[in-house]
């Protein structure tokens, strides 16, 4: 073979010329796929100019960015109830909306990319620490919001429309970063139709429960069951036994980290009175495995008589509990020498936030002052048939209205925290309360659990709150 | 060809001859012209730094954020040295320890009893049989083939839900746990995932499951590399089918063996998704199922809000498995044999 050609030659080394070419242009945005190079875009404070329109002075034009929670409330309110009346409004806004289910492994990125969402829905398993956020400055503060002329009369601040304390739950450093927008509680419900045609009394006391459950036993219906698989819908009914029991200071205490809190004698009662259930056989067998909408689905078949269960229970069972079926509400049967029996768990829940780097954040915040109106209240009682944190309203929806009943005064209302504070207490001592419920520790094992839970968690460096009504 | 001619590309070299054949060699040339090598080497850039910029350079990071407090929300950290490993250990959560455990536990357990099965159906199938002439398998051998073969064909999700549904408690319709109860034999009463013995091993028992059938076809494929003279000269010596299995297919299939093995390690320490999808508390009951890819996951991606102690323990396990992966290749390496 002769030599190759120069003619050859050349259009190799036009094709070296090329290939080396097109690698060059990868390089240029190399350092994009780091994951620690996001940057953050200059943020504006939002303000409120008082004017009874528009406040924030929301461009009409700017798109706004939602992302709603899909879990129990669902998100027709936000699709079919609160958008509409923003895009009313702001016929040339563009409105983005997603529904997740997993908020932390959608948003997450967008946090870190410098780009999300102007309303976040921060709620559910999946939902991203709030107290995270705030430390990092990642959240816009709603002061603003709060201050501005309230949507329906612009002679009273958004902030005097609402029930007292409800905000207390957002508020991180002295400010309110987070609006909790349904008004929560949590309660033992049961079925109203039920009762009715067995003759049964809701109780009224916890001995009276306890007759009360050998009855329903008799009948053939296992009296209680509960989440098994999510120890965390256990808390409310040991929180409220101790409190009813003890006064608020007790779970105060509790959420403060105070030293041999967990002793207390009327968090050992409670204890007891929650593992004397299974002792006695009271609870659905099986119920310590099954998750939450296996134990509502054999309460919505009445094969169980009493559900803890929150505020969203009538609009997750919405396909699948009979149309006869009464959705009642109690608060847990106090014990006896209860010094507060009427406490309830009670307070803001379904935190929607606004992102500190958020595009449209006059938008986002007129979103929320449209939540908070008369009107978007009564859709969101509606569509996820939960009252809103909105003083006064009209509720017709029965689910809603039997919980809203429970809530008597301010003093009566409490939020425990301590679980939703720390994760390191929540990893070790929701796993011991679940035991106890199923009767695998003993109620002394059990308190010796939390109690060591807690005391590790004072003494780390984790940041630490005050818990206070 | 004639030996000792030189053609365009090498050398043949005469090594011998075997019975009635020749035997040559080739030699590979050893040097390139000048333009040839920044040729090639031009068109690799490309590949090569795809590969370095979106496998690689990651990996690298995961080393360089293990060393940093980062939360994993934030566009800035603080350089915090070796605190993260220290940590590590004490574990309040109770994901990291666990995790290691019951992680180890699988990386144990699953190879040797996926490729126990998968050999002992391999060799059913294509070797077992008691047929009059040649070697074949047992009865409905392709029948066999096909069916175990199904689960491989089934996503992830799919075969987490179906069998999260089977292992539930008689309560809810469990069909493993009714089936117990119905004919008399001990049963979970809260079901298999809601039991702290039983969360593991029916855990494990599904990773088998849906792993057996694809190591059936790989070493099916490789064992009908295996000549049959081999197989029939055993048998006219009269080797039982135990023999045959141990003295001759399993030493001439150990290469299959070994490979399978890494990918099954491999499988053992991924897999977290059955964990989170069946499990309650994706680790539970009580932190009896937690395993460290889910560790991994749960401080980057949630509730733990630390990529960088997530990075952290990444980092350990790699080394752990660098370790273990070259112990086991040099412990298990045999003479190469051809056939």
């Amino acid at each position: 073979m002769s030599n190759p050609d120069t003619s050859d030659f050349s259009r190799r080394r036009l094709l070296q010329g090329t290939a080396l070419g097109v690698a060059a242009v990868p390089a240029a945005g190399f350092l994009a796929a780091c994951a620690t190079s996001g940057g953050d875009a200059d943020s504006e404070d939002v303000t409120n100019s008082g004017d009874a329109e528009n406040p924030f002075g929301v461009d009409p034009a700017a798109p706004l960015d939602v992302v709603i929670f899909d879990g129990g409330f669902g998100d027709k309110y936000a699709i079919e109830g609160h958008q509409v009346i923003y895009k009313e409004k702001f016929p040339d806004a563009e409105i983005i909306h997603a529904t997740e289910e997993d908020i932390a492994a959608t948003q997450q990125p967008r946090f870190a990319d410098g780009d999300p969402p102007d309303v976040l829905d921060d709620s559910g398993a999946g939902k991203i620490a709030i107290d995270a956020l705030v430390n990092d400055g990642l959240l816009a503060e709603l002061t603003p919001l709060l201050e501005a002329p309230s949507y329906d009369d612009p002679n009273v601040t958004v902030q005097e429309t609402l029930v007292d304390g409800v905000l207390k739950p957002g508020i991180y450093n002295g400010k309110v970063y987070a609006l909790n927008y349904a008004m929560g509680g949590w309660a033992i419900w049961y079925d109203g139709k039920l009762f009715e045609d067995q003759g049964w009394t809701a109780p009224t006391s916890w001995d009276e429960m306890m007759d009360l459950c050998a009855e329903i036993k008799k009948a053939g219906i296992a009296p209680w069951t509960y989440a098994g698989q999510h120890p965390y819908y256990l808390w409310d009914s040991l929180y409220t036994l101790a409190g009813r029991h003890g006064g608020r200071e007790v779970s105060v205490a509790i959420d403060n980290l105070e030293p041999k809190a967990w002793e207390h004698e009327s968090v050992k009662l409670a204890a007891e009175a929650l593992y004397s259930l299974q002792d006695k056989g009271y609870v659905l067998k099986g119920t310590p495995g099954i998750n939450h909408i296996d134990s509502q689905t054999k309460f919505n078949n009445r094969e169980a008589a009493f559900l803890p269960c929150g505020s969203w229970l009538a609009n997750e069972q919405i396909d699948v509990a009979p149309d006869d079926f009464v959705y009642s509400a109690i608060g847990i049967p106090p014990l006896e020498g209860s010094v507060q029996p009427e406490l309830v768990w009670s307070s803001g829940e379904e935190p929607f936030v606004v992102p500190e780097h958020a595009k449209n954040k006059p938008g986002a915040y007129e979103y929320l002052r449209i939540m908070l109106s008369k009107e978007g209240s009564k859709i969101f009682a509606e569509k996820a048939q939960s009252p809103t944190i909105l003083k006064d309203q009209e509720i017709t929806n029965p689910p809603a209205a039997a919980l809203a009943s429970l809530v008597t005064t301010g003093e009566n209302a409490y939020r425990p925290q301590l679980a939703d504070w720390y994760i390191d207490f929540k990893e070790q001592a929701e796993p011991a309360l679940a035991e106890l419920m199923a009767g695998k520790v003993t109620p002394d094992e059990f308190i010796g659990i939390a109690q060591k839970a807690a005391d590790s968690v004072a003494k780390s460096d984790v940041e630490k709150f005050t818990q206070e009504y | 060809m004639t030996p000792g001619r030189t053609l365009p590309y090498g050398q043949w070299r005469r090594l011998g001859r075997i019975d009635d054949i020749d035997l040559y060699e080739q030699k590979a040339r050893r040097s390139m012209k000048h333009g040839k090598g920044l040729f090639v080497a031009s068109f690799l850039v490309l590949p090569v730094g795809l590969y370095l910029w979106l496998v690689i350079l990651p990996f690298i990071q995961a080393f360089q954020i293990s060393l940093t407090d980062w939360s994993g929300y934030t566009t800035g950290f603080n350089y915090i040295g070796f605190d993260n490993f220290i940590n590590m250990w004490d574990d309040p959560k109770q994901w990291v320890i666990p995790g290691f455990r019951h992680t180890g536990i699988i990386l144990l357990v699953l190879p040797v009893i996926v490729i126990a099965m998968a050999l002992f159906f391999a060799f059913m199938l294509n070797v077992g049989g008691r047929s009059q002439g040649g070697v074949s398998g047992v009865r409905g051998a392709g029948f066999y083939k096909i069916v175990y073969f199904f689960p491989q064909v089934l996503a992830t999700a799919i075969i987490a839900i179906v069998w999260a549904q089977i292992y539930k408690p008689p309560t809810t319709g469990g069909l493993l746990a009714s089936a117990l109860q119905a004919v008399g034999l001990p049963y979970p009463e809260n079901g298999f995932m809601g039991s702290t013995g039983l969360v593991l091993p029916g855990i494990i028992a599904v990773m088998v499951w849906s792993s057996v059938g694809f190591y059936l076809v790989y070493f099916s494929s490789a064992m009908a590399a295996i000549p049959q003279d081999i197989y029939e000269a055993a048998r006219i010596d009269g080797a039982s089918r135990t023999k045959t299995f141990f003295k001759i297919t399993l030493p001439l299939l150990w290469e299959s063996v070994q490979t399978a093995w890494i990918y099954l390690g491999i499988i053992a320490l991924d897999g977290f998704v059955l964990v989170f999808m069946m499990t309650p508390s994706q680790g539970g009951p009580n932190h009896a199922s937690e395993v460290i890819g889910g560790a991994i996951y749960k401080f980057a991606f949630g509730s733990g809000n630390d990529a960088g102690m997530a990075s952290a323990i990444g980092v350990v396990l790699f080394l752990g498995v660098l370790i273990l992966t070259l112990v086991s290749l040099r412990v298990t390496r045999r003479e190469r044999v051809e056939f």
